[in-house]
């Protein structure tokens, strides 16, 4: 299984904030979710990783290739329909159909009857959720072997949510396929993604794979008595509430065999992202 | 690099339309002989010179650089398109002129001469190609509002110099003292290849300074 996605070191330098540096991999056949507080540089990693703003460091390698090189095989939904609103619909398959060699006019067409568009409709007409469909339409019209999502599930509702997983899903049954999702909603990433990384601040606190990380982390739920009695190379942050204290603890498994008469309960992505940013330190 | 010009023509398809429209209204006016045929030729050229400025200001609204620059298409090539559908833009409106030009001069309903039309269509293009070349590069380099707000300014400041300054300082009286000497035939046919000459260098110019600009920007 070769890597669809390579980064080193990349470094993205602005004023007021540095992504970076940031290295991972992502294999053939599996879906990276990338999650991060607002500002945490996820599109800043995407929008590098794509060259749209231009890296003050390091090397990405896409599919094997420079970035610029591999766009062909690169589908991208970004976190908003960027087609003009003064667009119809079908305008879409004319204009990519000249940018993307690979482009296929009739799988564009399916997807548009599988989602339920109209190629007559104008864009100004389509709702945030139909928005998000013909950019998805858009992204795998030209049959890529990687896409990059960023918050493309945003906005939608469950239902629209759960078809667009299913044809992530589908998607990556290929091997030589890959997904980059960036998402706030984390539970579609803990029910799709094999790999989790995430930035908080521009940097990668963590990547690993979903289940791994979902394993080794729980959140220890006690009194503050019994928490001083605890080894602190289990605990990771401490959030102190009125009666009770929370603790985010690592190695759960030894933790519960070393402490059995105390609670640990397995974490969500959401309750890790809130502990990490919001908890003190052990 | 086609597909991003065909995007900017049907983006423009609505306004074209009704561009159409007043080209219609403008020529049964001209025929009426309430204005010149010229008038309505350099008008027509220059409704349309102003169009890809506002295909700038619908990218910005689609926020369309960010996914174009997504795209298997190069940043020289993205600003080569736009410079295209300049091209392709002035073509059409010289083209469309010079048609009704000569159907208004066919139904005798021209006062100047076909050639005399011809040569001021010309001027018109060149003034077109010159107004974007100096616009294109402001566009990449300061985005659509801003560039459109130093247009105005430059064109406040030519307007005010000219008025304030040179008019009350007898400029106008110098420059009908020069009394230029009547052009002979062969000069003033070489004025449309050497404008449109220029006009095309310049426009050249433009793009390799707009080029340096979108290559290196953040978007």
């Amino acid at each position: 299984m070769t890597n669809c996605i390579e980064i080193k070191g990349l470094v993205k330098k602005y004023k007021t904030f540095t992504l970076g540096p940031i290295g991972l991999t992502v294999p053939g056949g599996s879906i990276l979710g990338l999650i991060g507080e607002n500002g945490a540089g996820k599109s800043t990693l995407i929008k590098s990783m794509l060259g749209i703003v231009k890296p003050s460091g390091g090397s990405v390698t896409l599919l094997g290739a420079d970035p610029d090189h591999a766009k062909e095989d690169i589908g991208i939904v970004l976190d908003d329909c960027f087609f003009s609103e003064y667009l119809r619909v079908k305008d879409v398959n004319s204009v990519l159909g000249r940018v993307y060699k690979g482009w296929d006019r009739g799988l564009f067409t399916d997807y548009l009857d599988k989602f339920g568009l109209s190629g007559a409709k104008n864009i100004k007409e389509l709702s945030r959720g139909m928005r998000m469909k013909l950019s998805l339409a858009a992204a795998l019209a030209h049959r890529p072997k990687l896409l990059l999502l960023d918050e493309a599930t945003s906005g939608l509702d469950p239902v629209v949510r759960e078809e667009i997983l299913d044809e992530f899903l589908d998607f990556i049954s290929d091997d030589d396929h890959a997904i980059l999702i960036s998402s706030h909603i984390t539970s579609d990433l803990e029910k799709a993604a094999d790999y989790i990384a995430y930035l908080h601040q521009g940097q990668l606190l963590m990547c690993d794979e979903k289940d791994r990380l979902l394993e080794n982390y729980g959140k220890l739920v006690c009194a503050r008595a019994d928490l001083e009695q605890v080894d602190r190379g289990y605990i990771v942050t401490i959030r102190k509430g009125q009666y009770s204290t929370e603790a985010l603890i690592r190695r759960r498994g030894d933790f519960q065999r070393l402490y059995p008469r105390l609670t640990v309960d397995p974490v969500t992505l959401d309750e890790l992202m809130v502990f990490i940013v919001k908890g003190g330190k052990a | 690099m086609s597909g991003l010009i065909l995007k900017d023509f049907l983006i423009l398809r609505k306004t074209l339309r009704s561009y159409l429209l007043f080209v219609a209204v403008y020529s049964a006016v001209a025929s009426s002989g309430f204005w010149s045929a010229s008038f309505m030729g350099g008008f027509i050229i220059m409704m349309l010179a102003i169009l890809p400025m506002n295909v700038f200001a619908y990218d910005k609204q689609a926020k369309w650089d960010t996914y174009g620059l997504a795209l298997p298409v190069s940043r020289t090539k993205t600003v080569a398109a736009r410079y295209l559908t300049v091209l392709v833009l002035t073509a059409v409106s010289v083209a469309l002129s010079a048609a009704l030009g000569a159907a208004l001069s066919l139904l005798g309903r021209m006062e100047e001469t076909f050639a005399e039309y011809l040569l001021t269509c010309t001027v018109m293009a060149v003034l077109a190609l010159l107004t974007n070349a100096m616009m294109l590069p402001l566009l990449y380099k300061f985005g659509s509002e801003r560039a459109r707000m130093m247009l105005f300014g430059v064109m406040g400041t030519i307007v005010l110099v000219g008025v304030v300054v040179l008019a009350p300082l007898g400029g106008i009286e110098w420059l009908k003292s020069l009394e230029l000497a009547e052009p002979a035939m062969e000069q003033v046919a070489a004025v449309p290849v050497i404008a449109a000459a220029a006009g095309l260098v310049l426009l050249a110019l433009s793009f390799l300074l707009s080029r340096h600009f979108y290559g290196s920007k953040d978007i």
